[in-house]
């Protein structure tokens, strides 16, 4: 038979008496199944006008159309450069990362330029991008705040420890050492830790500590407490209340025979020194001593 | 005069040629995602050259961007393909027919996916999509006697498998 006589077939090309001597093989029929069987097949679904669709919305909307510059263009090219260049210095300098810090013993109050109010508790620094903040929505945070984002807004706090998402709502995060925790008091906030993602709505905190034990809580408060006059510990290592009171007081604080590991659980005062000594020490069987700037805090039974 | 910039003259073309470049890439590589970036990469190439490529070289270039998208060998998957029933008496159709028409369907998949790219991609174009010979042959860039001979082949190659021999 001629050459490429299956494709010849499969086009109508063979003569009569081609195609009767190729009836005749026994492969014939097998031929002919796949032949009817193939043409009856699909390819997997192509919406035409869906893709037509992306690709109007892909392709640049210029039509193409190019434009030669004129020789007497050419000095105001030049021109054109050197503004863009002075745009670019001021451009690079305005979008400067700003700064705030809230030092020990003192509280600070941010509004960040969508109007969304950052309250930075002590000991506490704040970066984000003053004049870029259109395009890069996003703070750093080292230390305490409790944030309350204007309505619509969406932005990243980012921390040592991970990130946290926002899309209108209250919510404290916490990045202390190997501490974070994230409490929602309104709204809605998405956590990226660790490459997990966890949504937390109002009501809830996430909690990590020493980069483990994930734990799920409930929030009861409309506000983190130590926004207001005191500072609530649920089950916080000495160690972690210890430095907080430093902060919060800036004192330098001594202890002996203190178990730093235990927990704490309640509440201490941030304007009272004394009341804030006593609901550390009494629950925890320990005495106290001011003296200046420095806090002893002991064991009763310690020498 | 007719123009690939105007919104009209470039959307007719796409109608007319997407479907055909989206199978054509379904064929060679067996992967959806490919033969959607293949059509969006195409003709927004088209878009960016229509200046200066008419309507009737229009199908070549989109062609030819597609061709090229893919140079670098990537291994193919299989080809997935849906079974039209032919219309009217289906009902009729016992059980043992329909399953072994199932088992066909299969076993010819799996015959496809061992064909080289090439005659996979001739066979099925001219089976389902109904180009002719000269039509792949303008598609691949090659000569009709060379899609005449990988048709040959591809033919022949699936019989051999399907019948196991």
């Amino acid at each position: 038979m001629k050459e490429n006589y299956l494709a010849k077939w499969l086009n109508g090309e063979l003569s009569d008496a081609e195609l009767k001597a190729f009836r005749e093989t026994p492969e014939f029929k097998a031929y002919e199944r796949i032949a009817s069987f193939s043409s009856r097949l699909e390819g997997p679904g192509f919406d035409t006008e869906a893709a037509l669709a992306r690709v109007k919305s892909a392709r640049p909307g210029t039509g193409g159309k190019v434009v030669r510059l004129q020789p007497a263009m050419r000095w105001l090219s030049i021109a054109a450069a050197v503004i863009l260049m002075l745009a670019a210095g001021y451009y690079y300098v305005n979008t400067l990362d700003a700064s705030v810090e809230a030092a020990y013993a003192q509280r600070q109050e941010v509004r960040l330029p969508d109007a969304s109010e950052v309250l930075l508790n002590a000991g506490t620094e704040l970066t984000y991008s003053k004049n870029n903040w259109d395009r890069e929505r996003h703070v750093r945070l080292s230390g305490e705040a409790f944030f309350k984002v204007a309505k619509g807004k969406t932005f990243t706090v980012e921390t040592a420890s991970g990130d946290v998402t926002v899309l209108g709502t209250q919510f404290n995060v916490l990045q202390r050492g190997d501490v974070f925790i994230v409490s929602c008091y309104e709204g809605l906030v998405r956590v990226d830790h660790q490459g997990q993602s966890i949504e937390l709505p109002a009501g809830s905190a996430y909690r990590v500590e020493g980069g483990a034990a994930l734990k799920s809580e409930t929030v009861e408060s409309e506000v983190p407490s130590w926004t207001g006059g005191e500072t609530a510990f649920r089950s916080m290592p000495m160690s972690f209340v210890i430095d907080e009171f430093r902060r919060q007081y800036n004192m330098e604080v001594e202890t002996r025979g203190v178990d730093l590991s235990r927990r704490y659980t309640g509440t201490i005062s941030n304007t009272n020194m004394n009341l804030a000594l006593q609901s550390i020490s009494a629950p925890m069987q320990l005495k106290y001593e001011v003296e200046g700037n420095k806090v002893l805090l002991y064991a009763e039974n310690a020498p | 005069m007719d123009n690939v910039c105007d919104d009209q003259v470039y959307s007719e073309i796409f109608r007319a040629h997407s479907k055909t470049i989206f199978n054509y890439i379904y064929y060679k590589f067996g992967n959806e995602e490919k033969a959607h970036d293949a059509v969006q990469e195409a003709f927004v190439k088209l878009w960016e050259h229509c200046a200066k490529v008419t309507p009737e070289k229009a199908r070549a270039f989109v062609s030819t961007v597609a061709n090229n998208l893919y140079l670098n060998v990537i291994k193919a998957e299989k080809v997935r393909l849906k079974h039209r029933e032919p219309g009217g008496n289906v009902t009729r159709e016992s059980p043992e027919f329909l399953l072994e028409e199932q088992e066909f369907k299969e076993k010819l998949e799996t015959a496809l996916s061992a064909l080289p790219e090439n005659q996979r991609t001739t066979f099925l174009l001219n089976r389902i999509d109904g180009k002719t010979y000269a039509q792949i042959a303008e598609l691949e860039g090659v000569s009709v006697k060379a899609i005449e001979k990988r048709m040959h082949q591809a033919l022949k190659s699936l019989r051999e498998d399907i019948d196991g021999i």
